[in-house]
């Protein structure tokens, strides 16, 4: 499937992608038991095996506007099917670090502002506030009401606490600051190599 | 015995029913749990997905925190804290450069010598079933279940290892020692979609559907779960399968260390079995195992 005989730019997507994910994506056979066997792949979201094929093309535009690894949920169930053992998910942040490194808008927005938001809760309190983070993101998805009944049925019950919504609690400085150290060493600067 | 627990984010919030089933059969069982000090989030999918160098270096963080208790053994009943934990202090063993940059970024060393293991692996392998059987008052007789993996306990293969990423059998044999009837069915690791519960709920219906419909086909009493987020997108996704489907379905979703509890004679609301969207209790109170 791959072509050494791409030009400069191609080739070297695929090696970069390669290197920093440390997947050797040379030795998949396009088999397909990764898409065959993946929970997220659908007549819109193409797949490992497709991603893949992208990637070995050099088709990098095409593989960082993929849907698949916004998609991705790392199961491992790919991983684990897998005859080379390709490791999806390490491929998964290579994409996702290089596409925004590159300035690609997020294809998948309500994933990305998803996981924008949790991230943000970590940095702040040190644990994710789960109640927050989904009020904070169904305000921002402007659809406010969206399981209310699910949750007012879950506080009936004394499952969650409508606190929970609210409350972010005490600030923790050591997590603030190992994202700002982790934000000083600069993007695309995390290459696998096992 | 005394252990380092690690609870995890949910545990603290939505998935409480967890965290105190898990706190009381470990107490019965003759288990201490300390809580590791300190602790923060193990980054999640979202930092595995955006950014490796800052889900190694979360990782590593609370890697050095759990260093600090002297304890050897880890217990962690989130099935995704668990493997990110592992699989960091895989990688940080063998990626010297990785590790250089993690320890440069949270300033502090990493041995990597803890042996971590999942809730369901420790008490299956380590306490082991005849401690869990002695403890058995009220066996489970009369209920049939479903045990339900989910991804990340088992998968991929060579990364958590204390079971088979294809057809696990841990939690089977845990259920049988409390005298449940343990059913069979292929869904064992199939997934529920994971953390696109929020950005992607449909994803989550489509798959869980497929979930909830085979397990009542077989005849289950309840789903088991070793997975908070299992548990919710299970739990909390069955109206709109029951809309999906054309057929009403309340399949009663509970958690492993529940089970445990009712067996070890506990009450139902004490395990927080009352806190499921789907009532359990009205099952459980035909079987006579709640009142």
């Amino acid at each position: 499937m791959y072509r050494l005989k791409g030009t400069p730019e191609e080739r070297h997507f695929m090696t970069d992608v390669i290197h920093r994910s440390g997947q050797n994506l040379l030795e998949c056979l396009q088999c397909g038991r990764c898409t065959a066997s993946c929970p997220i792949s659908s007549s819109t979201v193409g797949g490992p095996r497709r991603l893949i094929a992208q990637i070995l093309c050099g088709m990098r535009e095409d593989a960082l506007r993929d849907p698949t690894w916004w998609y991705c949920v790392s199961c491992g169930t790919c991983a684990s099917r897998c005859p080379v053992e390709i490791n999806m998910y390490h491929v998964a942040t290579t994409l996702c670090e290089m596409a925004e490194k590159a300035g690609i808008e997020p294809i998948e927005p309500s994933i990305h502002l998803f996981e924008d938001l949790f991230l943000r809760s970590v940095r702040r309190y040190g644990r994710v506030r789960e109640l927050k983070t989904v009020m904070r993101y169904n305000l921002q998805m402007r659809q406010p009401f969206k399981d209310a009944g699910k949750g007012l049925r879950l506080i009936l019950k004394g499952a969650i606490s409508p606190l929970g919504m609210m409350r972010g609690g005490r600030k923790d400085e050591v997590i603030e600051r190992i994202f700002a150290r982790r934000a000083a060493v600069g993007q695309g600067e995390t290459d696998h190599e096992g | 015995m005394k252990v380092s627990y690690y609870p995890g984010c949910s545990l603290e919030e939505t998935a409480r029913p967890y965290d105190v089933s898990a706190q009381k059969v470990c107490r019965r069982l003759e288990i201490e749990l300390e809580e590791v000090p300190d602790w923060c989030c193990c980054g999640s999918s979202p930092a595995l997905k955006m950014d490796r160098l800052l889900s190694a270096s979360l990782a590593a963080r609370n890697l050095v925190q759990m260093e600090k208790q002297q304890l050897d053994q880890v217990v962690i009943p989130c099935p995704f804290c668990y493997r990110r934990l592992l699989s960091a202090q895989t990688e940080l063993g063998t990626d010297t450069s990785l590790k250089a940059r993690v320890e440069d970024v949270i300033e502090s060393k990493v041995r990597g010598e803890l042996n971590i293991h999942s809730l369901l692996g420790f008490l299956r392998y380590q306490v082991g079933l005849e401690a869990i059987r002695a403890q058995v008052a009220r066996p489970l007789h009369q209920l049939r279940v479903l045990p339900y993996y989910g991804c990340y306990l088992v998968k991929p293969g060579g990364v958590t290892r204390f079971d088979d990423p294809e057809n696990p059998v841990s939690l089977d044999e845990l259920l049988a020692a409390l005298g449940a009837e343990v059913l069979d069915w292929d869904f064992k690791t199939e997934c529920c979609g994971a953390g696109l519960a929020l950005s992607k709920t449909e994803t989550v219906v489509a798959l869980t559907r497929r979930l909830v419909r085979e397990a009542v086909r077989r005849g289950a009493d309840a789903l088991v779960v070793a997975c908070q987020l299992c548990q919710s997108n299970l739990d909390l996704r069955q109206d709109e399968i029951s809309q999906a489907e054309g057929q009403s379905y309340a399949l009663p979703i509970v958690y492993f260390t529940q089970l445990m509890g009712l067996a070890f004679g506990m009450s139902a609301a004490e395990l927080g079995l009352k806190h499921h969207l789907v009532n359990p209790l009205p099952m459980l109170k035909e079987k006579r195992l709640a009142s």
